[in-house]
Order: structure tokens, then sequence, then C-alpha cells
């Protein structure tokens, strides 16, 4: 046995899953090695043995079985690990790395899961790198579609894609982008990992990206000056910059008559409106300002608050965290027990709360109106981050009224226009094709 | 950094702790009350009344409490220290004050003023004479059927086109003209009434705190037009016939020569002929209408010439024209010798 292929055994001695085969061949022994986790090892085997009975001599079964050969140890190992089989003839004078059939260790293109396309191509992202990039091909057959892959990390390598249109994004952005992810030295584990590449915020409420599932929306973006970037086994699209009227006009809304979409755009500036102030302006309202009530209105309330032991802050708190739970508890939550559970949550908060006179009506009215309201923007991290936004206005507003709402309120816009990425500001509506990206 | 964030934490703790607002009262802790009565006592005080409406799922019920002092304020914190729950009086709506009172020029002026400065109080809750007790007008409301605790307000607050002759004045209103060298203004009158909570009994011409003479409900309704009110749904009668008034404008022009200013006013009324008897033509109409309101004018405006109180505001169409020093003689010099072409026109639609 030669030495290259012991140093491998070595190497790889405790790996339960590492596989060495010996086959001959005009006398001369061949070693077939690699993870049997990774490879579909009978149909490997099956096609070299094929490959070899083909082939006169050992050289020329290697140059059919492969254009990689003869390389050093580290290619050799980085192959085996990256699920390629490798074969060394004996004596270590030869070698090669050959695609193998490959275990099926990826979904297919399925339905979105956390994105729901009304009347669009209902295909999303999937966990592999080359599909996920595939799916934008398909939508945008140009020569101007650069597509840019990086290798980052240190424990594990973590393939990285950038795709932009070539004369659409300006150069700089392009160039500091690629840079920036060429300085990765560590382990990029989660998204949010991803993110402090880009400059980490000190308060990291918005992420650098405007996470997608679908191609279109991707496809979009690409489409309206962006960078579209996309991590292996992460089924989702990461757009930059995140822009703030993202989670408002989703591209599915393209579809319908420009009227009707504009319509839905003020419904979710609305809704997010409602969902960040009105839990603020109800405790303000009651419990601060209650003259700002028309008369009767005021009469109203403070009738159906009659009798309620809390406070109106803490009142409010008690059922926004209780929905917060919820929610929480939901996505958790296998599915055959989440509809169980909501209806209960349902039941105890808006049945027996109210008859029990723990809150007043009035909030229960509240609350739904937040639940409701706080789901309508697209992504999941924006309604997330919206949702948290209403804590500190509450809180605010529970102290100075309808001042400190507002004064909250507009504490956030001023909060949010202090975002950046790359100096792209966040509530910049559209990225202009001649914007200095500096 | 870290250092910071401590700061940043800690002065935020700091600002929930110091701002004392824990102890603040939930709406269903307050009482809120909506009509004010204030009124002499016998013995040179105060007796004010607050009507509050209580909540009770039963439909809305409300409780009259008095209270006597030496002051207004010192009565109304005596409502408050007696009061079960914190007392709010920034939902105030109408503040009724007792003709025994109203007709003394310097404790009316002064009760204005209070009213005024007084923080509680919202400077947009209207104000109304009585020529009651101002605890019987307050208590007539329980005895009504059928009425809730917030007609007193809405009694004033039809909203356009409906009764529009009634005046509005608010608190702030009322001080503003107790100060104002040219412009005077109309209070309200109201008395209990047997089937309704109120009867309206024209309005208290008011001149700097003093009440100089009452205008009725048409009359009123002309000051109201020179205000700039609409007259829609003004219903007329006329002898022989009955009209709604479906819109109106009114121009004026102002000159000035000498002593002698000469107003010029257009009032242009567009009518809907509601009854009218037969062998009637519109015109007839028409012209019985402008004649019976050129009447009405010149009686209140000759009235309020005799009293120096320009109820139409005539003296700020000269603010401009007249020096800023001489303004102040505006009543006594000028306005007696105010000359006004007032012309109605009326057509039909």
């Amino acid at each position: 046995m030669g030495d290259l292929v012991s140093d491998i055994q070595n190497l790889f001695s405790v790996q339960g899953d590492f596989f060495i085969g010996k086959e001959v061949k005009d006398k001369t022994a061949i070693y077939i090695m690699g993870f049997s986790t990774l490879i579909d090892l009978p149909k490997s085997n099956l096609y070299v043995r094929q490959i070899a009975a083909a082939s006169s001599s050992v050289k020329e079964l290697f140059t059919n079985l492969s254009d990689k050969l003869d390389t050093d140890i580290n290619q050799l190992k980085k192959a085996i690990l990256d699920g390629k089989l490798v074969i060394i003839s004996e004596g270590g004078k030869h070698n090669a790395i050959v695609d193998p059939v490959s275990r099926n260790l990826t979904r297919s293109v399925t339905e979105p899961q956390s994105e729901s396309p009304l009347q669009g191509p209902i295909d999303a992202f999937v966990e592999d790198i080359d599909i996920n990039i595939g799916l934008i091909r398909k939508r945008l057959t140009s020569e101007r579609l650069c597509h840019c892959s990086y290798e980052v990390g240190d424990l594990g390598s973590r393939k990285v894609s950038m795709l932009y249109v070539k004369g659409s994004v300006p150069e700089d952005l392009i160039k500091k982008v690629d840079q920036q992810i060429k300085q990765i030295d560590a382990d990029i584990e989660t998204v949010d990992d991803f993110n402090r590449v880009f400059g980490r915020r000190r308060f990291n409420l918005v992420s650098h990206f405007f996470q997608t599932e679908l191609p279109n929306q991707a496809t979009h973006s690409l489409r309206t000056n962006r960078i579209v970037l996309f991590l292996d086994n992460y089924p989702y699209a990461l757009v930059f910059p995140h822009l703030l009227w993202d989670m408002f006009s989703p591209s599915i809304d393209r579809d319908f008559p420009s009227l009707v979409a504009y319509g839905l755009r003020a419904l979710r500036v609305f809704g997010v409106i409602v969902n960040v102030l009105l839990p603020a302006l109800y405790v303000a309202i009651i419990s601060i300002n209650p003259e700002v009530l028309k008369i009767d209105l005021a009469l109203f309330v403070s009738e159906s608050r009659q009798g309620i032991p809390f406070p109106a802050l803490l009142e409010t708190i008690i059922m926004v965290g209780l929905v917060d739970l919820i929610l929480e508890a939901i996505v958790r939550l296998p599915k055959s027990v989440g509809p169980t559970i909501t209806m209960v949550g349902g039941i105890i908060l808006g049945q027996a709360m109210v008859e029990a006179k723990l809150v007043s009506t009035l909030l229960v009215i509240v609350t739904t109106a937040i639940v409701i309201s706080g789901s309508v923007v697209s992504g999941i991290p924006n309604s997330l981050y919206i949702r948290l936004l209403r804590y500190p206005i509450l809180i605010i507003a529970a102290i100075y009224g309808i001042l400190g709402v507002f004064a909250g309120f507009l504490f956030i816009i001023v909060y949010l226009a202090s975002l950046t990425s790359n100096g792209i500001p966040y509530t910049a509506f559209r990225m202009n094709r001649k914007e200095d990206a500096k | 950094m870290k250092k910071v964030n401590k700061t940043v934490i800690f002065s935020m703790l700091l600002l929930i702790v110091l701002s004392g607002c824990w102890d603040n009262k939930d709406i269903d802790k307050r009482v809120l009350p909506l009509v004010i009565g204030i009124a002499k006592g016998d013995n040179h005080d105060y007796e004010v009344t607050v009507q509050i409406p209580i909540t009770k799922s039963s439909g809305l019920m409300s409780r009259i409490v008095t209270s006597k002092a030496q002051t207004v304020s010192r009565a109304l914190g005596e409502i408050q220290t007696n009061s079960e729950n914190a007392v709010d009086y920034s939902q105030v709506r109408l503040v009724v004050i007792q003709r025994n009172l109203a007709s003394n020029p310097k404790e009316l002026k002064q009760l204005i003023k209070f009213l005024m400065t007084s923080k509680e109080i919202p400077l947009n809750a209207q104000l109304a004479f009585t020529n009651e007790s101002t605890v019987k007008l307050l208590s007539n409301i329980n005895n009504k059927l059928g009425v809730d605790a917030t007609s007193l307000f809405d009694y004033f607050n039809k909203g356009v086109g409906w009764a529009p002759g009634i005046s509005n004045t608010r608190i702030w209103e009322a001080y503003r003209s107790l100060y104002s060298y040219t412009d005077d203004l109309t209070i309200p009158v109201v008395d209990s009434g047997k089937d309704t909570v109120l009867i309206y009994k024209g309005a208290a011409a008011l001149k700097k705190g003093r009440l100089t003479q009452t205008v009725n409900l048409d009359e009123n309704q002309l000051i109201n037009l020179f205000k700039n009110h609409n007259a829609d749904g003004k219903i007329e009668n006329v002898d022989f016939a009955s009209v709604m008034v479906k819109r109106s404008t009114i121009r004026n022009q102002a000159l000035i020569e000498g002593n002698t200013p000469t107003v010029t006013t257009d009032l242009k009324l567009k009518i809907d002929i509601l009854e009218v008897h037969s062998g009637i033509t519109n015109d007839q109409i028409k012209h019985k209408l402008e004649k019976l309101i050129e009447k009405r004018f010149y009686h209140v405006f000759n009235q309020s010439k005799k009293n120096e109180t320009d109820l139409f505001g005539f003296g700020q169409y000269y603010r401009g024209q007249i020096p800023y020093a001489d303004l102040k003689n505006w009543r006594t010099t000028y306005y007696p010798n105010l000359k006004v072409n007032f012309h109605a026109q009326v057509s039909s639609e």
C-alpha cells in the first residue's frame, strides 16, 4: 500500500463512514475512497468498474474518469470532505478526483414555506445553492447577470454567491461587497454572522439583507439595481441592501393593476402604523390624556373599563405579551398541536379574560387589531422587528401620554433613518443606478 | 462602551421612576363632569353645581353635585375633595351661569377671567346663561325620560343645518371680547324645559362684561351670519308661506369719511319654499322675505347702536382704517354714527 493511501487512511481513521475499497486493474491495485454517507457507493463502484473495463491501461482509466489528476494530499482531503470519490493507484503514482453518483441529500424545488404568493409563481428557493442560482438564471437570461462565488469560513467552508446585473449596480458597491466577503475569516454560521460582515449595527434591529424565499422577488430585486447573495444550505436569497420600502411592496404586487397595488401598499403602511401605535395610544388615552376623547367615547371607554383591577399599562403589557407568546408558540409547535393552542389561547384571551374582568373589551379589540396588522408586511424578520418596536413606545406612552406616543414614533423614524448599509440609507425608496455607493 | 451602556440604562430607569407618572388615574378612576353651573349664593358666596354622568351599563344617568364656597375655584376644589374618584374637569363642555351672577359686570368679568386662566377647564367649553337656579336646570336632566347624560352638551352642538340660530360662545371668545375694542358677542340664555331638557330664551348681548340687551333667535341668526356662520336649514315664516334657507352668502364693504363709517352689506339667500298659500307667486314671497329680514336687521342694529354694543362686529372692518389709538373709542365715537346699507336679496331654486 502506498504512502498516500495510508496517509489519507490515517487522516480519516476516526470517521466511521469513511470507505476505502480496492480494485485490481492490469495487476495494479487501485484504491477507491470517499464518505459512504455522501456517495452512493454501489452505483459509483459500478461506474468505475465499467470505465475500467473500457480502458486499456491504468493511466487511461484515470484520464477517462476525471480531468483532475495527480493532485496533492490537501486537495484530495478536501475533495473527500466535499463528497467526491478519490481514486489512487498503488504506490500513489496516480490519483484522480471523480464526481461520483451522490446520495440525494437535497430536496427538490417546492412551494415556499414562509411566504404565500397569491396568484404568482409558487416555486421557492431550496438549500442547494446551485439550484437557487439556476432558478434565477432561468428567469434572467442575460449575459449581464454576473455571478461571483466564494468559499468562506474556517471550520466548515461555506459557499457564498453574489449575483448582480452588470451596469445597473454601482461598480464601487460591487467592489466593496466583494472585498467584504473576501475578508471574512470567521465561520458564517447564521445570517446574523453574515450580517456582521457588512458592518455591525450597534442595536441590531434591522438586518442588512432583505430575505426572500421567492425567485421572482429576487429577480425583481436584481432588476432594481440590487445585489442578491446566496449562502449554501440556506433556502433564502439575501437581497442587499435592505430598504424600508421592501416590506411594503413585494414584487407580487406588480401582477395586480397599479391602483390595486397602491391600495395594498397603503394598507400595509397603515397596518404597520396601527401595530406600532395602537397599544401605546390606548394606554396614553386611557391613563394620561382622556381629554382628547370625545365625550361620548370617553364615557363608553370609562364604562368598558369599570371594575378592571389593573392600570392600563399593565393590562396592555399582559395582553400584548400573551399574544406575542402565542405567536411564538405556534411557530415552535408541531403542526398538529398548533391549532389547538391557538384555539385555547383565543378563548382564554378573548372570552375568559373579559368575563373575569381582567382586561377590558376594548383592549381585546385593540389586541386583535395588533395581531392582524402585525403580519401585513412581507418578510418574517421585518414583521418581528415591528412587533418589537411597539414595546418602547408603550412604555414612553405610559409616561408622557399622547406626546410620548408621537415622540416615540419620531424617535423610531429617526432611528430607522440613521441606518445605512455600505452608505446606502435604509429609508431610501429605491436604488438609483447612478447613485454613488460610498 | 460598557460604561456608556450602563449610563444609558440607568438614566432610562431614572426616567421611569422620576417621571412620577405611576399614580396616573385611568379613565375609569376619574369622574368626568360635563356641565358646570355657577350661581351666586345667599351670603355672597358662589354656588357651584356640576353634572357628572354615571357610567352604568343600564344607560347613562347623571349625578348633580353642589358645593358652596367663597370662590369658584374653592368650590370646585371642595367637589374634588368630597368626590370618591378624581374629578377631571377636562371634559367640561358647558358652563352655565345664573342670571344673578351674570348681571353683575364686575363678577362676571372676574368669572370669565377665572375660567380662562384655570388650567383644568377647557377653553373651548361653551358659555350659557340661565334665568333659573342652576341646580334646578341641571337636575332637570334626570327627570326627563330617554335623555342621556350628554344631552345638555348635545343641545348646543346640533351641527350645521340644524337650528342655526343658536349662538355658540366659547370661554375664550368671551374672554377675548372683554378686551376687544371692536367686537361684542351674544351668549345664549336657556331655561329648563317642560318636555325637553332646555328651552332657548334668546341670547344676551355682552359688552365688556356688561349685559346690554337680549336678542331673539331670529335676530341672533343674523348676528351669526355676520360672523360667517351659515344660515343653512333655517326656516323662515312669511305671512303666507314658510321657506327654508338653503344657502347664504354675505358681503360687506366698509368705508369711512371723517367720523362717519358706512358699511354696505349684501346678503344673498337661496331659499326653498316649503309651504305656500294658494295664489301666491314666488316673487311675492321673495319680496316679503327681503323686507322681513331688512326690518329685522335694522331693529337689532338700531337697538345695539343705542346700547353702544357692536353685536355685528362692524368694528372689525375698520381695524385697518381707524388709527389704533382711536380704536378704543370705536363704540362711543364711531359706532353711534355708523350707517349700514343692508340689502337682502332672496332667490329661489
